[in-house]
């Protein structure tokens, strides 16, 4: 199946993705509402986005005790909106922080890939985001643990100085 | 001759069971469900309470769905009786039916308070449709609706009561809210939340009797004012449905000792969901859970060992989350092991507060508050279960996560959680949507 492949190195943190994605899904540009979330790392020098990786075992979509979440025909996990009685147990299963709930419409919302034309992979100026054949993965974690340890050395090596 | 499988309880774990021996078997064996009631989520009946949703949406299966799986059903039949020796369960009818294999999933019951008067008219448990549909008829718009117990399954039904624009009292023995859920710093701010939302609350308050008053009920206390109401639900507790088996030799402590398979005692008989005391994965201790996530997690793995794999189970993580008036309450893990290290922070100004516990640099338990639009609060709920899940150790990480509780999303990228998690499943292959079974 294909997936959204994170390309951490290359993303500036312009946030195009979160608006992309806020419009494709609500119709609006509010950030707020993305299921896509552009995470700042080593105190705000880098950043790069971060949604749903569609699990193998999909916690959220198991756990949902009215079978309110399936999988797409393009293999997304995604909410059912007539199904959904916005109970939230599926925002405590799934381990990754990435299916959400509005109050408004009181139902649990994620990452659908768009239907198989992710707003986010478009949007992104810097192909940070591609929508390629893959395996899932862990696209961050290396990253993200170099960018931390690079930052502590520096502060390290800051407080050496100062 | 097909196997004969025999699943006593039609409810999460009964259901999840059997659809899991047909995303296997795909109608290969012989399925027989008992059922002392039609399948339905208990967990969404407080959403029909509150009319979010038609009575019809609380059902997990209807009789099609059942003939579609192959289902041999007897709904509104109990099991009475268990012969293991023979492998012949009996049905409170007098019908026997023998197995090659058979599931306990009874479930639980409600408890009232033991107190004169708890059965009377207008005091009503709320654990079953039946149940739920009384009370569905009793609640007015205005009506006083008095709530006896704080814990999480009267925390569920909380935002349906007010919904339908009754007024609430509740009323809990325990010195604080939430008892088995969160901890007291906790407590007092929900505590605080929900009186601004006009709930009256009394905790250290035992009730002595519940007597007529004129059409309405009057609760009395061993100290302070009577009560006055026109509704009393108590959500007092509960207990395994397990009287049926006396006399057989299924072994039985707090709840069914399983194994790793969710076997019983008995080779050939499983148990899944609250009657079972399975494999806690936090404590590697076993424990009866009673929550809907263990319930359908044992039976997909009962279902699949029923169905000829061979597959342990790693245990269940305890969790819990209830929105009342728009603000988020979660705990999971051992969020109350006081031979942990905790670290709580709170931010009064967002109603927010937290507590991380850890063993060594290994984050065992969390409990969380937050407003339900502070979408960051959604966000942490699932990575700090994640955290625990994992159980990995967080090195530099645990630092980071005692000065700055509120900032979880780095921690969690940076220690490559997202990695270890990647290829865990339960059954050990990509799961199936319920619709898309058979
Ligand atoms: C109002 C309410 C809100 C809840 N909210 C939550 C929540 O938000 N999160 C959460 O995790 N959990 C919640 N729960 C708990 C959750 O519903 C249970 O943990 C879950 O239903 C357990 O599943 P089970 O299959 O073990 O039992 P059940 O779902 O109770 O099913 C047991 C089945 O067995 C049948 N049965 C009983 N005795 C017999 C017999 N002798 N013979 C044949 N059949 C029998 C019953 O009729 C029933 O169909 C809530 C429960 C209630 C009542
Ligand atoms: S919030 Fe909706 S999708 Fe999530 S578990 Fe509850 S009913 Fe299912
Ligand atoms: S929302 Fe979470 S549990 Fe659901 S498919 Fe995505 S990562 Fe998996």
């Amino acid at each position: 199946m294909k997936v959204l492949r994170i390309i951490p190195e290359r993303c500036t943190g312009c946030m195009r993705c979160e608006l992309a994605c806020s419009y494709v899904q609500t119709g609006t540009f509010q950030p707020a509402r993305s299921v896509i979330r552009v995470a700042p790392f080593e105190a705000h020098t880098s950043y790069a986005p971060y949604t749903c990786p569609q699990c193998a075992e999909g916690w959220c979509m198991t756990a949902c005790p009215v079978g309110a979440i399936t999988i797409s025909p393009v293999g997304a996990k995604i909410v059912l909106d007539d199904q959904c009685v916005g109970c939230k147990l599926c925002t405590i299963a799934c381990p990754y922080g990435t299916i959400f709930y509005n109050p408004e419409t009181q139902k649990a919302f994620k990452c659908d890939l768009c239907g198989g034309a992710p707003a986010c992979a478009e949007a992104c100026p810097t192909s940070a985001i591609e929508y390629v054949e893959a395996e899932t993965g862990d696209w961050l974690g290396v990253f993200a643990a170099t960018r931390a340890a690079r930052h502590h050395e520096m502060q390290v090596a800051g407080a050496e100085v100062g | 001759m097909a196997t004969r499988h025999v699943i006593v309880g039609g409810g999460t774990a009964g259901l999840n069971a059997i659809r899991t021996i047909r995303a296997y078997d795909r109608g290969e064996s012989e399925v027989i469900l008992v059922s002392a009631e039609r399948p339905y989520s208990r967990m969404v009946l407080p959403y029909y309470l509150g009319r979010g949703i038609a009575e019809s949406h609380v059902f997990t299966a209807t009789p099609a769905h059942l003939a579609q799986l192959q289902v041999q059903a007897h709904l509104g039949r109990r099991a009475a009786s268990l012969d293991t020796a023979a492998n012949c369960l009996t049905l409170d009818d007098g019908t026997r039916i023998e197995y090659d294999d058979l599931l306990i999933a009874t479930g639980s019951s409600a408890v009232k308070a033991p107190v004169p008067g708890a059965d009377s008219p207008g005091v009503h448990s709320f654990w079953t449709l039946e149940q739920a549909r009384g009370v569905v008829a009793a609640i007015r718009e205005g009506s006083h609706v008095v709530l006896v117990g704080a814990g999480f399954i009267a925390f569920t039904i909380l935002n349906a009561i007010l919904a339908l624009k009754a007024k609430l009292t509740i009323v809990e023995i325990a010195p604080q809210l939430l008892p088995r859920m969160i901890d007291r710093t906790g407590a007092e701010m929900v505590e605080k939340w929900l009186r601004r939302h006009g709930v009256a609350i009394r905790t250290g308050a035992t009730l002595t009797a519940i007597e007529e008053a004129e059409g309405r009920r009057r609760l009395r206390f061993r100290e302070g004012e009577d009560l006055l109401a026109d509704v009393v639900l108590m959500a007092t507790g509960i207990r395994t449905n397990l009287e049926w088996l006396n006399g057989s030799a299924v072994r039985v402590n707090r709840g069914i000792v399983v194994d790793d398979h969710l076997r019983s005692s008995v080779g050939n008989v499983y148990a899944a969901g609250d009657v079972a005391e399975g494999l806690d994965l936090v404590t590697g201790q076993p424990a009866v859970h009673a929550i809907e996530p263990t319930a359908m997690e044992h039976g997909r793995v009962a279902g699949a060992n029923m169905a000829g794999q061979d597959l342990a189970y790693r245990g269940s993580l305890l969790m819990n989350i209830v929105e009342v008036c728009h603000l988020d309450i979660a705990s999971f893990g051992a969020w109350d092991d006081p031979t942990a290290e905790a670290v709580a922070a709170a931010r009064p100004d967002r109603w927010a507060y937290r507590k991380l516990l850890w063993k060594g640099d290994r984050l065992i338990g969390a409990m969380i508050l937050g407003m339900a639009n502070d979408i960051w609060t959604t966000n942490d709920v699932g990575m700090l279960k994640g955290l625990v899940q994992a159980g990995n150790g967080l090195g530099a990480w645990k630092a980071h996560l005692r000065r700055h509780p509120f900032d979880i999303k780095p921690a969690f990228i940076a220690s490559g959680t997202t990695a270890r998690l990647l290829p865990e499943t339960i059954l050990g292959r990509p799961s199936v949507p319920v619709g898309q079974v058979m």
